[in-house]
């Protein structure tokens, strides 16, 4: 009868153990996330491990395409901003070299004016044009008429002197923009400009001045026979 | 008798076991193969008071040795890269299922000879 008590006892008790242990078990799975990495199996760890390195992979190829990508906009961007800047800069030196410009700096001014002996004609004109260019001027007008590539002095007639396609008439005041002692003496110079024309009995009267103005060339210069020879 | 202790146990090991804390799901695979294991020896141990040859420190081994060897097992496969713990959940559930092959034949028997000498009083 003993035995039989403490084999039912024992029995029992154990019951107690298994029964405690598998309601812990059934909680422990109830309450798991299976999602959550800290209760994952290794097997799956590796799984879900080995899943992530080909995104990975995947979306670094993706950041590497997208990087060159977006440096070769960032090169073409600094290029075109490089190249406008570079085209500005050039368009306006161009211009200031063809005479749409208004330009100023330190030069001289000569005022060639009529007397009652003699008249101003072009060839005074030209060669004052021609000595100022010698002495380095960089921009020369007269009577507000910008001297361009394919300006003319011309005279039609005996009376006007055209120039750029308008008549001028005297007084004719030579403007040019350079360094001011080179030009002063230039025509200064003996046996020079002011001499000659003082053998002529010409009038002529300059002055040195730190701020010279010149006008823009107000024509168009256009291409309609020549072309570029390649 | 013996299913009265075995339900009082169950009772009270459930509400035991409702309010114990929750152990980390990484050892609760070893556990589960514990509870197979006990399960077992339990069923065993009701065949064996059945069959009326059954001794205390085979049973108490038993419960404990099974349970420990599952859970060194499924450690050591787990180890090896191989799945030991299913050969366990074989053996132990195959032998369950044998046991209460045994339980289930002894109450059928009994129960039929309980009929038959029920009808056959009422013959008498």
């Amino acid at each position: 009868m003993k035995g039989k008590y403490t084999m039912i006892i024992s029995i029992g008790l154990a019951t107690l153990i298994l029964t405690t242990v598998m309601f812990t078990q059934f909680k422990t799975v109830e309450q798991t996330d299976i999602t959550a990495i800290e209760t994952m199996r290794e097997t799956e760890l590796r799984t879900e491990l080995a899943n992530w390195k080909t995104k990975y992979e995947e979306m670094e190829i993706k950041l590497t395409e997208t990087e060159s990508k977006i440096a070769e906009y960032q090169s073409q961007v600094s290029n075109s901003a490089e190249s406008e800047t570079i085209l500005e800069k050039e368009l306006n030196e161009t211009d200031m070299y063809l005479g749409y410009k208004k330009l100023q700096g330190e030069g001289i001014e000569v005022v060639l004016k009529d007397n009652s002996n003699t008249a101003i004609d072009r060839w005074d004109l030209l060669s004052i044009v021609n000595e100022l260019k010698l002495a380095g001027a960089e921009a020369i007008s007269i009577n507000g008429e910008r001297i361009v590539s394919n300006t003319e002095i011309a005279t039609v007639g005996t009376q006007f002197i055209l120039i750029n396609g308008n008549r001028i008439p005297a007084p004719f005041t030579v403007k040019a923009i350079g360094d001011k002692k080179y030009l002063e003496s230039a025509i200064t110079i003996k046996g020079g400009y002011i001499d000659e024309m003082k053998l002529y009995e010409k009038t002529v009267e300059y002055e040195v001045k730190d701020i010279v103005e010149i006008p823009a060339y107000s024509g168009k210069i256009k291409f309609e026979y020549a072309e570029e020879n390649k | 008798m013996i299913y009265i202790s075995i339900i009082i146990g169950c009772i009270l090991g459930a509400i035991i076991g409702m309010n114990t804390p929750v152990i980390s799901y990484t050892y609760s695979s070893y556990l589960a193969i514990a509870i197979i294991a006990a399960l077992d020896t339990v069923f065993g141990g009701i065949t064996s008071v059945i069959k009326k040859n059954f001794d205390l420190k085979i049973f108490l081994s038993g419960f404990f040795g099974n349970a420990i060897l599952s859970i060194a097992l499924t450690y050591l496969g787990e180890r090896l890269n191989v799945d030991i713990y299913l050969a366990a959940v074989v053996v132990f559930v195959g032998r369950m299922f044998t046991n209460l092959a045994i339980i289930r034949r002894y109450y059928v028997d009994k129960w039929t000879n309980k009929f038959a000498e029920l009808s056959s009083k009422n013959k008498k």
